[in-house]
């Protein structure tokens, strides 16, 4: 009896919710992957945010990292008759049937952070290979153009560590005086970066200049072992993430620079795509891409 | 003399472990230096801590596959109570090590009281102690530890690295444990047939809850170090360490099967899978050769030390 009087009630809300559906701002769904994730926190926090001064409604749900979820999720949105979606994707194949849903229903969708297979109305987020172009473009600024270069790569074959290599390389290729010296992985982790690095004190020494790790824990790793072997100053060591230690690390002056992605950007143009996309605006470009941005000490 | 290098049972890994020496010797002069010698060492120590204590628990039939993930807990938990300014280093140490030897304990009683195969048993704490290290660290890397925990992992003693200095003594403590006491005996009587060690009297139930409680302790052991190595408390560290450990011990010549082995086999089998992959990064293979010669040269390894063993026959 209890249950059904809830069910009646919560009936009732949505319904109200949906007969008010004519008002004056616009309502727009937003499914994130995880809220446990620091960095996708941070995306939600700068939506809501941008929300507020735009007078928009939001409703932020939390997909937990399933899909499945996700899609419900999206489902939901379309009966609420939301008028734009903002997705991010828990997965590349498995979160596609939510983008195609939503364009079935006539609803436009953004996607922001990361794709899905299916193509959504516009994607707002940040290229892997640019973070290690950048960084590799810092090392050859540093350099002037000429030196001997470490390169750490992450686990072989998963699509961050093919990326970040293919940004890397380009930068190689622009600058024929930068020599890679060696590249082997230190499989995104620190103690194996460690090691590895200590490897190559000996059997490069001195002639180690510059060291790029595709992400911040190895690049920590191989600072470490230089520091222990007294020869951090002169080695160039920039990592790829911004996490809070290697934050912490180049505000105390030992790692030289991390490239961090701009949460607060990609929630803020996401939202502005979103409703440029309700409003039914025309949208000059549908992949925006945000810079990353270099964290280093001034 | 020569009679006496045969008879040992660890001749066939040695062997191996000279020629794969003198074969990346041939290849770069950088590797025979007493430098390079020390970062091997330096860099075996925590393999061949987890190996040691994970030697008891193979010659007594069993086996640990939560090693990585002790080493985890045993690092994060470490890294919690060195924060700057908390604890004083040897409660910390203390803690960490009791610790261990507890979440040793656990496996060792599930094994004795539950009668599943040890296997099995330590693949679900392996799972479990991985969330344990993830809970405690809230996911994070803890790091702002104290400068004296950061010296086990980098300062010198005697003009050692204090990680050396800890292979040492934990190679030392485990030699005579295995060999000169009461203990070491039944572990190998138990490891070759229990129902005979029980029927002489045994307590064999006592003996096989200890071997889980050594390979714990010296997990803890190893995630003190590879936290004061790396100076951060990482909950993702040591995956995949059990199967180095494991991998070292049977290279070393321990059998699978229990009832015999040797610490001196595992610290070779430790030193051999070390200049292994010190000498591959010295002479720069291509990451992904790298893990094909790898496994190549172990097998290799293993089927020349079966060989030289039968012809010693």
């Amino acid at each position: 009896m209890k249950i059904r009087v809830l069910i009646l009630f919560v009936a009732c809300l949505v319904g109200s919710a949906c007969s008010e559906k004519k008002k004056d701002h616009l309502v727009i769904g937003v499914s994130m992957l995880s809220m446990q994730n620091e960095f996708i926190q941070q995306v939600a926090d700068a939506l809501e945010k941008s929300a507020k001064t735009a007078n928009v409604e939001l409703i932020v749900v939390d997909a937990e990292r399933s899909s499945l979820k996700q899609v419900e999720q999206v489902e939901s949105f379309i009966s609420q008759q939301v008028d734009a979606i903002i997705l991010n994707p828990c997965e590349f194949e498995a979160s596609s049937p939510a983008v195609e849903k939503a364009q079935k229903a006539g609803i436009p969708i953004v996607n922001v952070n990361s794709s899905t297979k299916s193509k959504p109305d516009a994607f707002v987020g940040s290229d892997d290979a640019e973070s290690a172009n950048m960084a590799m473009e810092l090392i050859a600024k540093h350099l002037n153009g000429k030196g001997n270069v470490l390169m750490i790569q992450g686990y072989m074959g998963q699509a961050a560590q093919l990326d970040r290599e293919r940004g890397a390389k380009a930068v190689f290729a622009k600058y024929p005086g930068l020599k890679l010296l060696a590249s082997q992985t230190g499989e995104w982790d620190r103690a194996k970066s460690m090691s590895l690095m200590e490897n190559w004190i000996q059997s490069f020494g001195d002639q180690i200049q510059a060291v790029f790790a595709q992400n911040d824990e190895m690049g920590l790793g191989a600072l470490q072992a230089l520091m222990d072997a007294k020869k951090d100053a002169q080695v160039y060591v920039v990592s790829v993430d911004g996490i809070q230690d290697a934050r912490k690390s180049v505000e105390q002056g030992n790692l030289d620079a991390t490239l961090i992605q701009n949460a607060e950007k990609q929630g803020s143009e996401s939202l502005r795509m979103a409703v440029e996309l309700a409003q039914k605006k025309k949208i000059k470009e549908s992949n925006i891409l945000i810079p990353f941005e270099i964290f280093q000490k001034k | 003399m020569k009679n006496l290098f045969l008879k040992s049972p660890t001749g066939g890994i040695f062997i191996a472990l000279v020629l794969v020496c003198l074969l990346f010797g041939s290849l770069t002069s950088r590797f025979f230096t007493p430098m390079n010698m020390s970062v091997i060492l330096n860099q075996v120590s925590v393999n061949a801590i987890l190996a040691f204590g994970v030697t008891f628990v193979i010659i007594a039939g069993g086996i640990d596959l939560s090693l990585g993930s002790l080493l985890a807990v045993s690092g994060v938990i470490v890294a919690l109570l060195s924060q700057e300014g908390s604890y004083a280093l040897w409660i910390g140490l203390l803690l960490t090590l009791l610790a261990g030897m507890a979440m040793g304990a656990f496996n060792g009683a599930l094994v004795v009281l539950t009668k599943v195969p040890p296997f099995i048993v330590t693949l679900g704490t392996m799972t479990i102690g991985r969330g344990v290290a993830l809970l405690l660290s809230k996911g994070r890397p803890i790091s702002d530890l104290n400068e004296s925990l950061n010296f086990l992992g980098s300062g010198d003693m005697m003009g050692l690295p204090v990680p050396i200095i800890f292979l040492i003594i934990s190679f030392v403590f485990c030699q005579l444990l295995l060999t000169k006491t009461v203990f070491g005996r039944y572990v190998k009587a138990i490891g070759g047939n229990e129902m005979a060690a029980f029927v002489a009297g045994v307590r064999v139930n006592r003996i096989k809850l200890w071997v889980y409680v050594i390979s714990g302790l010296f997990a803890a052991l190893a995630g003190i170090l590879l936290t004061a190595r790396i100076n951060t408390g990482q909950p993702n560290a040591g995956l995949g360490f059990e199967l180095d450990a494991i991998a070292a011990v049977i290279i070393g010549g321990t059998s699978t099967r229990g009832g015999k082995g040797t610490i001196t086999g595992t610290l070779l089998g430790v030193l051999f899978i070390g200049v292994i992959n010190n000498g591959l990064d010295l002479i720069n293979v291509s990451a992904y050769w790298q893990q094909v010669i790898m496994g190549g040269i172990i097998i290799l390894a293993v089927v020349l030390d079966g060989l030289y063993q039968k012809m010693k026959k």
